[in-house]
């Protein structure tokens, strides 16, 4: 019988260690730095009139082509809803990029896991508040990085 | 059955009229397109048929073009289970959406306004020439030049859904202008024609446009192009936004006066 908090739970999913995957490396698609939310300026030049992906911490490690699906020609902010301090911080952040940094749209990842649906509702929530308005995409991505659901919110 | 695939459906109707109404029972209106150039292949992406409906669909197709035959059928195309059939729109088509209901509320309260018209009554002409209006500002300039000057812009202008989406688009103004001649020689009969015909170019054209148009186009677009999408209908509603208010008040204002507001299509 499973308990407690979903996020938290310990699980293992077992993986064929000679499993098929593309021969040579795959490359960076990140083209910034910093990327942690407290970290990043909504005025840095990297932000500007962009395409930007909000990614819980989780989701690039889960999803195993999270570069290529969805960081390529992206700005790119990371952050962990449910660790993570200062949070009134994280939503005039990312008011900032709707409305000084002009982004052209922002793309939710997010994990399965119900604590991670706060990143979502951040985001959410500074859209409501800003005065710029901009799609904003929702993607919810399992514990095996399979990509369960996409849609956009209204704008 | 390649060879079928890349012929343009017309052609597939003409010489196999079964087609058509097998068609139709996957709410596939080919028939009654004016245009028809779309190629077999082509119709059933645009559609997002489930897989398991594409399967049926091509072995019904197979079955009437090549009777008695054993066919090798394409593969369905592979998709996520929950994109087929599911139409939820990114906001640049949602606005479109939502510009489209004011429209249907016009064209459903429309009957009862020509039921009652009488061309004599100077009243009667005024609100037939407000209603005018409202098409030519609010349906046509304001709303069919985003999707002509913006989005269709988006894709290629060869594209024969596109093609069939322009020619509708010419059929209801060609009736606008007939109805606005007929209106000025308070000619009752052609104004009431002209806009019967209007609506039954723009019910069956909103419905391609909402339930096969804009997801087809929401599942080609990039992200790059939504946000651009969304950005360039936004400084188009900004210009049109006191006229936008008036010409939906209008609507309100025949409903309140001929009609209940219909429901299903606020």
């Amino acid at each position: 019988m499973m308990s407690g908090c979903p996020g938290s739970r310990t699980m293992t999913f077992a993986k064929e260690d000679d499993a098929q995957v593309p021969a040579g490396k795959v490359p960076s698609q990140l083209r910034q730095w910093p990327i942690q939310l407290h970290l990043v300026s909504p005025s840095a030049p990297y932000f500007q009139g962009a395409d930007v992906v909000l990614a819980a911490d989780c989701v690039p490690f889960a999803m195993g082509d999270f570069h290529n699906t969805y960081l390529k020609g992206k700005g790119l902010a990371i952050a962990c809803p449910k660790l993570d301090g200062g949070q009134e911080i994280y939503l005039e952040k990312i008011r900032g990029l709707f409305e000084d940094a002009k982004i052209n749209t922002l793309t939710v990842v997010i994990m399965q896991v119900p604590c991670c649906r706060g990143l979502a509702s951040l985001a959410l929530q500074a859209l409501k508040e800003s005065s710029r308005k901009v799609p904003v995409k929702s993607v919810i991505v399992s514990l095996q990085g399979e990509v369960l659901q996409e849609d956009w919110a209204a704008a | 059955m390649e060879k079928y695939l890349r012929t343009p459906i017309k052609e597939i109707i003409g010489k196999y009229p079964p087609v058509g109404a097998l068609l139709e029972e996957y709410r596939i209106g080919c028939v009654p397109c004016s245009v028809g150039s779309c190629l077999l292949a082509d119709i059933v992406e645009i559609h997002n048929l489930s897989p398991e409906d594409e399967g049926a669909l091509m072995a019904g197709i197979a079955g009437i073009v090549s009777p008695g035959q054993v066919v090798a059928l394409p593969e369905p195309r592979k998709r996520s289970p929950e994109s087929t059939r599911k139409i939820s729109y990114s906001p640049p088509m949602t606005a479109l959406v939502e510009e489209h209901k004011y429209i249907k509320r016009f064209l459903a309260v429309l009957p009862a306004v020509l039921d009652r018209f009488d061309a004599r009554s100077e009243a009667d002409r005024a609100l037939v020439r407000d209603g005018l209006d409202f098409v030519r500002s609010y349906a046509d300039r304001f709303h069919h030049a985003k999707e002509e000057d913006i989005l269709f812009a988006c894709f290629d202008p060869g594209l024969d859904i596109l093609k069939a989406m322009h020619e509708d688009h010419e059929r209801g103004r060609a009736h606008v202008r007939a109805a606005g001649e007929a209106l000025a020689r308070c000619d009752g009969e052609g104004v009431a024609a002209n806009l019967h015909g209007y609506a039954g170019v723009l019910e069956e054209h909103i419905r391609k446009e909402d339930e096969i148009l804009y997801p087809w186009m929401d599942r080609n677009l990039s992200t790059r192009q939504v946000g651009e999408l969304f950005a360039r209908f936004r400084a188009v509603d900004e210009r049109f936004a006191e006229d936008r208010k008036k010409y939906e008040s209008f609507v309100e204002r025949l409903e309140d006066a001929y009609a209940e507001p219909i429901s299903e299509v606020k």
